[in-house]
């Protein structure tokens, strides 16, 4: 194999790829040389000295170029004249390398001496202590006795804030720069960095603010000492205390695992867990910090029951039992389609497809939607499903042939640890194409760019679609293609020209990302809110480039949509919404949207609304005056929200630590969280609760269908009885019995089940002693990695071509200014709620102008202004920022005091903008 | 605001490079001479300037004894004190300067005309002792030659040529 290299280590033969260093060859076969800097998701720097080893290859003769062989005919072996860093020695044919004798452990006490000189070594008061490869590398390698004074140690002042996340204390450092280097080859935010030389070398974050990035908390997890703790964490536990469960981040479509680290019930710290196919070893700042609305003191404990006009603790008996009969009265008099439910994208599959069982086999409601029913919602996406990336797709192994397109979508605050994985991609060889109306973080690594002008996205997209549709061959390839003539007339007028006219894109980049499409071996392509809400004649573009590029269903390729929340796509194939089952399964009769059912309400049709892990009041402060007319409001919340502040009824649940269940992630892989924590007051998960509700409803139900025998024949009675109790078995022990059901009812989830996501155990399972490499005890995963559900397009058969139309925005003359709604990760959602740490990094209120659309205005920081829609008007103050495209003003979505809804449109909002007075 | 007072400048250093990151060095002279030092605003400023990161620009001024982050006189003037030139008188000429320029080493004189250092080895061991005014080197400064050279480098001064304690002009 000419790609393949054989060398001895220590007498042992390995054979690893070329370019593989040495360390990681020796590593293969479990022989540990000690390291601090190299890392193996970073590239070798040798700066810590720690792998010194004795290297040698095959002596060659210069005359005829052979191996010269010594008297047994072996290869005569050179040894290099000095010690060399393992780390950063590549391995060739035949080398042979020295890991244990005299002269590299010399070196090895030499190094850990010199790098203890000045340690404070204040291990039984450091947080590393317990998880420290300095602690175990000087117990393995280390002399026993230093020869240098301790007094003569060199001291600095004790932590010093790099931000407001990570603390950082000097005299531990061992300067390493695993943490400038995490940050600017992973994180690619580069906020670290050195100060000064020798004895006063330091770390230093100078952005603004200080540690300005998104990653922070990963540096604490490399640090191979402990110099950087996090805030968080700081001396609230000793690591050996820590049990660490297995979770997956219920913050963002990412779905990260990590583990909760328990002690005594609480919370100490979050950690990732390892998973290739989802985030490596690397979890986001806010999946690490913003886990304190678990244990927040202002969690809902007890059910409350409004009496004379306000909400009064009751039991469980109690409001279970009135929600019952009075949904039971509604059921009689209203009928089913009087009931509304709508349920968030935080649940867990099983509440969610318990959430649907209940509306549309118990109460007979079709009425099930997943958004908040403001005008915020974000259209329902199929194409992340039906095109989705494939089954067996991992990012980390794409590189050289793989396109990834990213398309109005901002993954650094929709979906932070994509922009990871997206970068890694291109950094491997693949192509890396960003379109978007505004730039953001991930232009930096992209190969090519485009702003378009927002509202003609599918300008730029029907000229993107073009050339491949002419490429298609006739006959019999474009007979498979379901759809194929429609797009014809749309595409006519299509050019690069054209969008270079009407979107202002540059042409020449154009040119060459319609080359990169064409030439793709695998193609990728992430889209987000801003593709979302720009209609669905983007996503659908999205999914016909994958379908004309031949992509759909193809290995390696598919789209995958960043729609908000963590099982926002488990939503979806749940059904919770109005016009398909689980699993896209079509409704005889589609039920009302989550808009719709408000609309009802306000108009009186509407007699009662069940609302679970969703806070529309709080998006939409007028839906306030629609549930008033509501006669029975029912939420399930962890918090007294808005929403739950007006209800008739709230029951408390269980948060994500405290029960079981799975997420379906962007990707569509299904990951199952662990109970953590004993709930500390009597809430009850959702699913649980909903069954409760449908036990006692259909006891009802089955009286009624055994009624109606006489009317019918007895084949007919006999199906109508067993759909009956089909309907009204609601025995759920644990959701793992929920996800059987769900795996027996939904196609695409049948090969799910609590055992299938702990299949694949062992395979990113640490070996003894890794944890030298990786550090400490983080990231070792025994709560299995999940499992991807297939993509619709996988099923083979025909592929259609989504209704594609191009529409290009008019401005109205009077209102010359578009408004964009844009996510940030620190937004003010409820998971926010108690960590305060993250407070400063919020996205504050603000409408964003470019400078010189500013200065058009003559306005300055913070001058007041009027946003005037079609709708209504939203005053905020002013910020500059060349981030803002010009004739856009960004607004933050999510955020307190920012009333986005009284404003927002369909499509494009087109704003007059004005010095608000006084 | 440094780019606007010295556009032209800076515009012909830029231009000398494919990227704006290799005009850190020129412009942070540009800084230091404009400002008399480098504190924190006028490092962001030229990393604004440069479309460079905040961070990478503190990291070079942190590297380079030559970059001062408070005020220094017209000229700084380096001593070595290190062994070549102690063996040669390096400590008589410390004192003799310390007792003339009526500062210790480590400070300026209240002229705001000269400040006084000790730095390690600056390369000119057989030439020892050796003492560095901005970036003019002077070799074998016994005691005796330093009237002679201080009033030289007050002239310079008074002349009105163009000093820069970042050695700015000193290619030209």
């Amino acid at each position: 194999m000419p790609d393949e290299v054989t060398l001895t280590i220590d007498g042992q033969s390995v054979t690893v790829p070329k370019g593989t260093v040495v360390v990681e060859a020796a590593r293969k076969i479990e022989n540990l040389i000690p390291v601090f800097c190299y890392h193996p998701k970073m590239a070798p720097v040798g700066m810590c000295r720690m792998c010194l080893v004795k290297v040698g290859t095959p002596k060659v003769d210069r005359g005829t170029g052979k191996v010269e062989l010594d008297t047994d005919g072996k290869p005569v072996i050179q040894m290099m004249p000095r010690l060399q860093t393992a780390c950063t020695t590549p391995v060739s044919e035949g080398m042979v390398v020295v890991t244990k004798d005299a002269e590299v452990e010399h070196a090895q006490k030499g190094v850990l001496e010199a790098l203890l000189t000045s340690h404070p070594l204040d291990c039984p008061v450091c947080d590393k202590g317990g998880e420290c490869p300095l602690q175990n590398l000087t117990m393995g390698w280390g002399p026993g006795q230093s020869r240098f004074d301790y007094s003569d140690k060199v001291h600095f002042q004790k932590p010093i804030p790099l931000g407001d996340l990570i603390y950082l204390d000097r005299e531990r450092c061992i300067l390493c720069a695993r943490c400038v280097r995490f940050q600017d080859e992973i994180a690619g935010d580069p906020v670290l960095g050195f100060d000064n030389r020798g004895r006063s070398w330091m770390i230093i974050s100078k952005s603004d603010p200080a540690f300005d990035s998104k990653f922070s908390g990963n540096t604490t997890d490399i640090c191979p000492v402990g110099a950087l703790t996090s805030a968080d964490f700081r001396f609230k536990a000793r690591v050996w205390e820590l049990q660490p469960v297995p979770t997956v981040c219920n913050h963002c479509p990412v779905g990260c695992n990590m583990t909760f680290d328990m002690r005594a019930n609480e919370i100490m710290r979050v950690m990732p867990r390892e998973n290739d196919a989802v985030n490596e070893i690397w979890i986001c700042d806010r999946g690490r910090f913003a886990h304190h609305f678990v244990a927040s003191p202002e969690r809902l404990t007890t059910p409350l029951v409004r009496k004379n006009g306000k909400l009064q603790e009751a039991s469980w008996e109690e409001a279970l039992d009135l929600v019952a009969r009075q949904l039971d009265g509604i059921r009689e008099s209203a009928g089913g389609k009087a009931v509304g439910g709508l349920a968030g994208p935080s649940l867990a599959n099983e509440d969610l497809f318990a959430f649907q069982r209940f509306f549309r086999e118990t109460l007979g409601s079709p009425n099930i939607d997943c958004r908040p029913g403001t005008a915020l919602d974000l259209p329902l996406d199929d194409f992340g499903a039906e095109y989705g990336l494939t089954s067996g797709t991992d990012l980390m192994q794409l590189g050289k042939g793989t396109v990834v397109l990213v398309f109005g979508a901002d993954p650094e605050e929709e979906a932070p640890v994509h922009l990871l994985r997206i970068r890694n991609i291109a950094k491997r060889g693949g192509t890396l194409i960003t379109i978007n109306g505004r730039a953001t973080k991930l232009d930096r690594f992209a190969e090519h760019t485009l702003h378009y002008r927002y509202g003609a996205e599918t300008e730029v997209l029907a000229a993107m679609l073009k050339p491949l549709y002419d490429a298609v061959p006739p006959e019999g390839k474009r007979a498979a293609l379901r759809g194929f003539g429609d797009l014809r007339g749309v595409l006519a007028n299509a050019s690069a020209e054209r969008a270079v006219a009407n979107a202002g894109v540059d042409g020449p980049t154009l040119e060459k990302i319609n080359q990169a499409l064409a030439s793709a071996t695998n193609l990728v392509i992430f889209y987000g809110q801003e593709a979302l809400r720009a209609g669905t004649s983007v996503t659908a573009g999205l999914a016909n480039i994958l379908t004309l590029a031949r992509k759909a269903g193809a290995p390696n390729s598919g789209l995958v949509a960043l729609v908000p929340g963590a099982n926002a796509r488990g939503a979806l194939d749940m059904g919770v919404r109005p016009d398909r089952g689980p699993g896209y399964s079509a409704l005889k009769q589609p039920g009302m949207a989550a808009h719709e059912m408000f609309d009802a309400a306000r108009q009186g049709r509407m007699k009662a609304l069940y609302i679970a892990g969703l806070d529309p009041v709080q998006a939409d402060p007028t839906l306030a005056e629609a549930l008033k007319k509501v006669d029975l409001v029912v939420v399930q919340e962890l918090f007294l929200t808005a929403t739950a502040q007006l209800a008739d009824v709230v029951f408390p649940v269980l948060s994500v630590a405290e029960r079981e269940g799975t997420f379906t992630n962007a990707e569509r892989r299904v990951q199952r969280f662990r109970q953590a924590r004993r709930p500390v007051a009597p809430q009850r998960p959702d699913w649980q609760i909903l069954q409760s509700l449908a036990r006692q409803l259909s006891a009802e139900a089955v009286i009624a269908a055994s009624a109606n025998v006489s009317d019918k024949s007895r084949r007919q009675a006999r199906r109508a009885e067993e759909q009956a109790r089909k309907r009204t078995d609601w025995s759920y022990a644990s959701p793992a019995e929920i996800l059987m059901d769900i795996a027996a009812s939904v196609p695409l989830y049948k090969h799910i089940s609590y055992a299938s996501l702990e299949s694949a155990l062992g395979v990113w399972g640490r070996k003894p002693n890794e944890a030298y490499y990786f550090d400490g005890t983080s990231y070792e995963n025994t709560g299995g990695l999940g499992k991807q559900v297939p993509a619709g397009a996988e099923n083979g058969g025909t592929l259609s071509l989504q209704p594609f139309n191009v529409r290009t925005f008019s401005q109205p003359a009077e209102r010359p200014w578009k408004l964009i709604a844009t996510p940030f990760l620190y937004d003010d959602s409820t998971l926010l709620n108690g960590s305060a740490l993250l407070n400063n990094r919020k996205a504050r209120p603000v409408a964003a102008l470019n400078p010189a659309d500013a200065d058009s205005l003559g306005l300055k920081d913070g001058d007041v202004i009027s946003i005037a829609s079609g709708r209504g008007e939203l005053r905020l103050s002013v910020q500059r920022t060349r981030l803002a495209p010009q004739g856009v003003v960004l607004v933050p979505l999510h955020v307190q005091g920012v009333p986005l809804v009284t404003v927002v449109e369909a499509g494009v909002t087109a704003v007059a903008i004005r010095r608000a007075e006084g | 605001m440094l780019y606007e007072k010295y556009r032209d400048e800076i515009d012909a250093i830029l231009a000398r490079y494919p990227s704006k990151r290799s005009a850190l060095l020129p412009v942070l002279y540009i800084a230091q001479d404009a400002y008399g030092r480098l504190d924190d605003a006028s490092i962001r400023e030229v990393a604004e300037i440069l479309d460079l990161p905040y961070t990478d620009v503190f990291e070079v001024v942190g590297f380079y004894t030559l970059f001062y982050n408070e005020d220094v006189g017209k000229f700084v003037l380096d001593v070595c004190d290190d062994v070549p030139c102690c063996f040669c008188g390096a400590e008589e000429l410390v004192a003799d300067l310390e007792q003339r320029l009526k500062v210790k080493a480590g400070y300026t004189t209240d002229d705001k005309m000269f400040t006084l250092r000790r730095v390690k080895c600056i390369a000119a061991c057989d030439q020892a002792p050796v003492l560095q005014a901005n970036l003019e080197f002077h070799y074998k400064v016994t005691p005796d030659k330093v009237p002679a050279l201080l009033e030289d480098l007050r002239r310079k001064v008074e002349s009105g040529a163009q000093i820069s304690i970042s050695g700015r002009f000193a290619e030209h």
